[in-house]
């Protein structure tokens, strides 16, 4: 194999659940006729996939003026075609031992997020990893029960910028002509766009939108897969048991999802061929540059033919095979090759090259990339720097990079967290879409950021709260997370914030900052630098919690709000830059972050270093002794007590709080008598209330 | 003068004192020299004796070292021979032989009977003592110590010695260090328990001296207390003396490399830290070696050392360094104040003294070990099963039928892993189990770690919160104690009406006397009437709109007839009421008060009630603490014991008597039965350092601030001595009897710093980026960096030593 530079990294398709119902194809006639119809809208949003409806919902709870323009007859037809194989690999996880809907979420990849508790995907099916059919069947159901408004058939070819009273708007115009003026678009056409590389002789390649699904017409043939995906594996998969020889080439080895925490990376369920190759049933992985290479046709009896444009009569050339070669093998003229010989091939110079048996088939299975064509120049966002430019470059806060008062959604949306997290899949961005809604409402209608005002007694159980159950943060780890502006006697609770918008969060959230400083919450994986499965995995010593490998919370305090430079430089692999102050509580196996000694109590420190304040709890009677021996009692007791809010407890926890020495015994020269003296109190007043009740009742 | 001289002397002797004494510096005086001696004026020690036995012959051999150790602080020790040369008034009488003399001049400053002097330690001890009587401080009290920190805030620092028994090694230490320092700090001796608590010490039954130094000198307020450091080794001369430098000199500067610096902290056995500073941070440098070395004061000396000399030689990689007495310099990197303070209280300290294990290191400080009250308790519960029988467990599913069906559901809200939720829900269970069987009360509860749904639809954000839910009305959220007795009353008294619709004058009579509702009487004795003349009057909706908000927490009753009000009160002795009014009964016989009703809101009616409702002079207890101390009155506070005896009795009445004249209007009359609330028995204690016998009366919590006065136990409780004590402590002639200390209630342990872990451990992992990096953060940037030949010399992200942020070498 030659040494291959692999600059683009995953190739093959995010066959989970992509988004999109990819809205307005080339055709783009826009035909001008007579029909000059225009209809404006406060909102429109582009694409009727998952991204889209879960906008729609939000709008139609915030009873905005939207709506959802789609090309096809119905909701998330990308799911019709994809993926081929109709297996969805999102979990549709049903039974989770708990009743709690929000815990659920973290185990349910495909609903979209709605006040309806019944409008669960486990409605639509009850597999663990359903039938893609089963998704746009989902879908409609949700439009159909929140009363969503989508125009179907509308195939907006053009996209234009436009001056609305001084503010940037977009005037999208449909196969009919009729125009569609918007004051903030909101672009959720997924990714459906296959992506090619360009290479000599990629037109004998199959692409994975139309290879044939029947495993039969695959009968003994030697097939050569570029790309190591989901989508190669899965195509790999279905053909395992007829295919006589499966190879995958793509420039960078397979990434397991199991050890990268990534669900785009390839999934167990479709993994079956690492089994063969490790077991050397005829299938294997290479590495190397799809730029080098070429696919070349040789006729077995080695006439010689022209390669180029030979398509056409591929039908009556079925012995035609191909081969794998290097471009600097061929000697070029143009574009058109002439003359394959033996020389032309790698096997000829390196006589155990891998790939030196010819193939039957070649199929491409490299992902899908955003559409930009229906952009105008005026309107186009540029292409992201990551994920090889196949998506739209954007903002923190999901606003088109120059395109103001346009948002990216979905699948589409990927390149803020593209291989980091869930940001590209049903089960991520549904949580995205909802912050970027909240962000809306406060930039066009001056409505904050909703808020939980919380006496600073109740921070913790909070804190717990969100660690225990939320599905957002859990999801979209390491991007979206809880804020809590600190504020004195008092703090305010944001859930879900994009963390890369952290410098903005004022100007965003509508929510003025204080100098007493915040505090993040952000759940995140580890360092990762041991084996997966291998010993030392997980770390259960809550004062190694940084060294944890699994999904865990970790608060970040800062005095002051990090600015754009801080965040720029922030520590290689975290997701903010260094706080004040640190704190990751440590890895469960049961991700119940619940217990006094390892997780409540750091907590408690933690919180109490941040906000230099003692955050124990003391029985009303230890506030009483306080309130009348100091002058300013723990806040405890002035949050709880002193507002006549004191915990009593009884004797029995008294008993054991004295034992522990944490509680003043002042009861030495009691006797003991005296202890019993509420529950005959009890046994009194009961007696007397029934005796009377008839009487006045 | 001499007394500095004395430092040296003091060393001097330190190392003499094992050595073999070659010559005696006991004298022998004759009548003559006697004589003489009385005339220089100078301070001797003398015993008077005319034969020996072996009793005295010991007393001599001590005698005879006492004059080398005395003659260092000039006081001569003589003996004079009795039967050689008897000298009048000493040589005769029945005291010969028993007593020993100390003189200055020819005046007898004190005598001791042999027995107390002992040996040589006790000798020099006593005489020191007595010589310096003007000098070191005696206190009893904690109040006393207060009195003589207060003189010397601003002034001068103090040590504090506490000597449980007289006469012994550390008493002597303890004076001769008070003679050579005497001058510069205020010497206090003590010796009973008193005191020790006041300083914080949890073991009150050892017999250990002890010593501290409070540093009053530098307080910047006369209000802020002195801090003070404890001596840690324990108290003999030397060690004195070294605790007493590093108090001296928490910090040095130097332009010397470290190994070069040669600071007293070097001499006497203590490690010293050095830092090293950068001309264009000098200042933050020296607050943080500042802060740093109050932090360390006394265990470990600090040194700043001045980059900018060219003598520093110290490579530019280290910021700091340490050097353990008898060991060479050690360097290293230091990130944070918060570190090294671990590193040496943590690490290097542990290991110099694992001889001297601390007994006041607070226990709790194991990071492993729960040190809160409420969530040790419930959790030294943890293998009991919580009997929820009573209880309702609501689910999504049952929620909305449940909390219709009855007159009344009250639900708990609570969260299983909360600490204080399952401290409550055993006072929940147990006021269930009393109301079990009652018709028209449901007890609920909703575990929102499971239907976190249910919660958010209730609003619920604080707990736990109890919510009364009665069909057909808004939930009543539950404002009381959360304990068994304030919410069962709240929920007998929910039952009820409110407010009661009163329709005759016989009514209105029953209703105020408690005969109306009586089995309310053990629950609250106060009732409280509005009186309208008519039903349309435009405050009865007010009224009536304020008794629902306090339904379950007052009783009110409503009467609206102009003209059967004026019957009824006409009947009532001495009742005159302009309507419409509030009337409140305290209880049955007790005259009723009246009180204008002006019109106002529900709301602030409801504060109106609240305020009448409140005792004149209450018993505090813990559930009602709260609604009195929001007053915002000095207390005027009555200890009595459990013992209901006529002492107590006379004392209430005595209070009583003023107040109903107004006398008291400034202050909250109040009282503590110890009996009742046994916790009263260490407020008097935090008050005064010691119970004293009761009923005590004090005063604590004036606007002032923080003193404590005590009603002089000597006086009788009497209302006018009361009234001329109060006079006086107006008029600042009061000594204060205690303080109440504005404790900051910060952090109880030291932070966990895992930011200075992760430095240690893996030095790049927490660093921001150097300026300049490639910015992103997306992985595939990086990596792709790593694999690409031609981009090799990319410097690696994580090169950069150190966080930008951070000023200079701290």
């Amino acid at each position: 194999m030659s040494v291959i530079q692999p600059l683009f990294r995953l190739l093959c398709v995010l066959s989970l659940v992509l988004a999109g119902s990819g809205s307005g194809s080339g055709s783009g006639s826009g035909s001008g006729s007579g029909r000059n119809a225009s209809v404006s809208h406060e909102y429109c949003v582009l694409g009727a996939g998952p991204a889209g409806l879960q906008m729609g919902y939000f709008l139609s709870r915030s009873q905005r003026d939207y709506i959802i323009l789609e090309r096809n007859a119905g909701p998330g037809s990308f799911f019709q075609i994809y993926p081929r194989h109709r297996k969805l690999i999102s979990i549709n996880k049903i039974y989770t031992g708990r009743r709690n809907k929000e815990f659920n979420l973290r185990h349910d990849w495909n609903s979209l997020l709605s006040d309806r508790p019944s409008l669960l995907f486990q409605r639509i099916s009850r597999e663990l990893y359903p039938n893609a059919d089963d998704f746009p069947r989902y879908l409609s159901t949700f439009v159909k029960e929140l009363g969503l408004k989508v125009k179907y058939g509308a195939d907006i070819g053009t996209i234009k910028a436009s001056d609305f009273n001084g503010n940037q708007g977009y005037i999208l115009t449909d196969q009919n002509g009729v125009s569609y003026q918007c004051s903030v678009l909101l672009v959720s056409t997924g990714l459906w766009v296959p992506q090619q590389v360009d290479f000599l002789g990629s037109d004998l390649v199959e692409g994975y939108e139309s290879i044939p699904t029947d495993p039969e017409e695959f009968k003994d043939q030697a097939v050569l897969i570029l790309g190591k995906g989901n989508s190669a594996f899965e195509t790999a998969q279905s053909i395992l048991g007829r295919a006589s020889r499966i190879h995958l080439y793509s420039p960078s080895p397979v990434r397991l999802a199991w050890q990268t925490h990534y669900v785009g990376d390839l999934r167990a369920i479709n993994n079956e061929l690492l089994d063969t190759y490790q077991l050397k049933s005829l299938d294997g992985l290479v590495e190397g540059r799809l730029e080098d290479i070429a696919i070349v046709r040789r006729e077995k009896d080695g006439l010689r033919r022209r390669m180029a444009k030979k398509r056409s009569q591929k039908s009556t050339e079925g012995k035609e095979q191909l081969y794998l070669t290097l471009t600097e093998l061929l000697d070029q003229n143009g574009n058109n090759i002439s003359k394959i010989t033996g020389q032309n091939l790698p096997g000829f110079h390196t006589d155990n090259f891998s790939l030196r048996q010819p193939y039957d088939r070649v199929i491409r299975c490299l992902g899908f990339r955003f559409n930009f064509s229906i952009f105008d120049g005026s309107a186009r966002p540029p292409q992201s720097s990551g994920a090889r430019g196949r998506l739209p470059g954007i903002t923190a806060w999901y606003e088109g990079r120059g395109t103001p008062n346009m948002f990216v959604l979905g699948t589409a949306a990927h390149s803020r967290d593209y291989r980091m997290s869930a940001g590209g899949f049903v089960h991520g961005f549904r949580y995205t879409v909802r912050a970027v809604h909240k962000i809306l409402e406060q930039r066009y209608h001056n409505i904050a950021w909703p808020a939980t005002k919380l006496p600073i007694s109740q921070l913790q159980s909070w804190i717990l709260r969100r660690v225990n159950e939320a599905s957002g943060p859990y999801q979209m780890f390491g991007v979206l997370g809880d804020i809590i502006l600190l504020r004195g006697s008092y703090c305010e609770y944001l859930e879900e914030f994009p963390l890369q918008a952290l410098p903005q969060l004022s100007a965003l959230s509508g929510r003025p900052l204080t100098d007493q400083g915040l505090l993040v919450l952000v759940m995140q994986y580890g360092l990762n630098r041991t084996d997966t499965l291998g010993p030392g995995r997980a770390e259960s010593e809550w004062t190694k919690a940084w060294r944890s490998n699994f999904l865990h919370p970790v608060l970040y305090y800062y005095n002051t709000l990090p600015t754009e430079k801080d965040m720029r430089q922030r520590p290689v692999g975290w997701p903010l830059p260094r706080p004040e102050a640190l704190h990751h509580m440590v890895e469960d196996f049961l991700t119940e972050w619940d217990q006094p000694i390892s997780h409540s109590q750091p907590l408690r420190r933690f919180l109490e270093h941040c906000l230099q304040t003692d955050l124990r709890a003391f029985y009303a009677e230890s506030c009483f002794l306080l309130s009348l021996t100091s002058r300013t009692p723990p806040l405890f007791c002035r949050q709880g007590y002193l507002r006549k809010q004191g915990i009593v407890g009884n004797s029995h926890l008294w008993q054991h709080a004295r034992e522990a020495g944490l509680m003043a015994d002042h009861q030495r020269d009691i006797t003991p008598g005296d202890d019993t003296s509420v529950s005959e109190y009890l046994k009194h007043a009961g007696a007397a209330v029934v005796s009377t009740m008839n009487f006045d009742l | 003068a001499h007394r500095i001289m004395c430092i040296v002397y003091l060393i001097a002797f330190l190392f003499s004192l094992t050595s073999e004494q070659c010559s005696s510096k006991l004298m022998e005086d004759s009548s003559q020299s006697f004589m003489e001696r009385m005339h220089t004026g100078k301070t001797s020690f003398i015993y008077f004796g005319n034969h020996v036995n072996p009793t005295i012959k010991l007393f001599m051999e001590q005698l005879e070292m006492s004059a080398d150790a005395l003659q260092d602080y000039g006081i001569s020790v003589v003996k004079v021979n009795c039967s050689k040369d008897a000298i009048a008034n000493y040589c005769t009488g029945e005291k010969l032989m028993t007593k020993a003399y100390l003189f200055r001049g020819s005046e007898v400053l004190r005598s001791f009977d042999i027995d107390t002097v002992f040996d040589v330690n006790a000798i020099v001890s006593h005489v020191l003592f007595s010589v310096l009587f003007n000098e070191v401080r005696y206190v009893h009290t904690p109040a006393e110590l207060l009195r003589v920190e207060s003189a010397a805030k601003q002034n001068s620092d103090i040590v504090v010695g506490h000597i449980p028994v007289l006469g012994l090694p550390e008493h002597r230490a303890l004076m001769e260090a008070a003679f050579v320092y005497g001058t510069k700090y205020q010497f206090v001796q003590t010796s009973g328990t008193l005191v020790l608590k006041h300083m914080g010490v949890v073991d009150l039954s050892s017999s250990q001296a002890r010593l501290w130094f409070l540093h009053c000198k530098g307080v910047s307020r006369r209000s802020d207390p002195c801090p003070s450091t404890p001596m840690r080794k324990p108290l003999n001369t030397i060690n004195i003396h070294t605790f007493l430098q590093l108090m001296e000199a928490p910090l040095t500067e130097s332009v010397l490399d470290p190994s070069e610096v040669d600071v007293v902290h070097l001499h006497l056995g203590v490690p010293v830290l050095y830092l090293f500073s950068q001309p264009q941070t000098q200042h933050l440098d020296r607050a943080t070696a500042q802060t740093l070395g109050l932090q360390l004061r006394g265990e470990v000396g600090l040194v700043l050392i001045h980059r900018d000399s060219p003598n520093v030689k110290t490579s530019l990689k280290y910021n700091a360094a340490y050097r353990l007495p008898q060991e060479d310099v050690k360097y290293f990197t230091l990130n944070s104040a918060e570190g090294v303070v671990k590193l040496f209280k943590e690490e290097l300290l542990q290991e110099q003294k694992l001889e001297n294990e601390e007994e006041d290191e607070e226990h709790w400080s194991d990071l492993d070990i729960l040190d809160d009250e409420v969530s040790e308790s419930v959790y030294r519960d943890r293998d009991l099963m919580l009997d929820l029988e009573s209880v309702i467990e609501l689910t999504s599913d049952t929620f909305q039928i449940t909390v219709t069906q009855d007159d009344i559901t009250v639900v708990l809200f609570y969260f299983k892993w909360d600490a204080v939720c399952m401290a409550f829900i055993q006072s929940y269970i147990e006021v269930a189990d009393a109301l079990e069987g009652m018709n028209g009360v449901k007890l609920a509860a909703v575990n929102c770690g499971e239907w976190t749904d249910i919660c958010s639809d209730q609003n619920v954000t604080s707990f736990p919160t109890v919510l009364i839910y009665r069909p057909m009305a808004a939930a009543q959220l539950y404002r009381g104690m959360l304990g068994t007795k304030s919410l069962h009353r709240f929920i007998l008294l929910s039952l009820g009406s409110s407010p009661y619709i009163l329709s005759s004058s016989a009514e209105v009579m029953s209703f105020m006397e408690g005969d109306l509702y009586s089995k309310h009487m053990y629950l609250t004795p106060v009732r409280v009437l509005g009186l309208f003349s008519s039903t349309h009057d435009m405050g009865v909706t007010s009224f009536e709109e304020a008794a629902r908000l306090l339904r379950g927490e007052s009783i009110l009753g409503l009467f609206a007839h102009k003209e059967m009000i004026h019957v009824w009160t006409s009947e009532v002795e001495g009742l005159s009421v302009n309507l419409p009014a509030l009337l409140v009964s305290r209880g049955p016989g007790v005259p009723y008060e009246v009180y204008s009703l002006p019109s106002s809101s529900p709301t602030d009616l409801v504060s109106l009630i609240k305020q009448v409702e409140l005792d004149r002079f209450p018993e505090l207890t813990v559930e009602n603490l709260p609604w009195y101390l929001e007053l915002g009155k000095p207390l005027l506070l009555l200890f009595i014991g459990k013992e209901d005896s006529t002492e107590s009795t006379k004392a209430l009445a005595e209070i009583k008597q003023p107040l109903s004249s107004g006398q008291l209007d400034s202050f909250l009359p109040c009282w503590i039965h110890l009996g009742r609330t046994p916790v009263g028995r260490s407020i008097l204690e935090k008050y005064l350092g010691f119970v004293p016998p009761l009923p005590v009366l004090v005063m604590s919590q004036l606007k002032t601030g923080e003193e404590v006065f005590l009603f002089p136990p000597e006086r009788p409780l009497m209302a006018k001595n009361i009234l001329q004590w109060i006079h006086d402590v107006e008029n600042g002639q009061e000594q204060p009897a205690g303080l109440i200390p504005d404790g900051k209630w910060g952090p109880p342990v030291p932070f966990f710093d895992f930011l200075a872990i992760m430095d240690q451990e893996a030095p790049t992992y927490a660093v921001q980026r150097a300026p300049k990096m490639k910015t992103g953060g997306r992985e595939d940037h990086r990596e792709n960096k790593h694999v690409t030949p031609n981009q090799k010399q990319t410097p690696h992200p994580s090169s950069n030593p150190q966080a930008p942020r951070q000023h200079s070498e701290l």
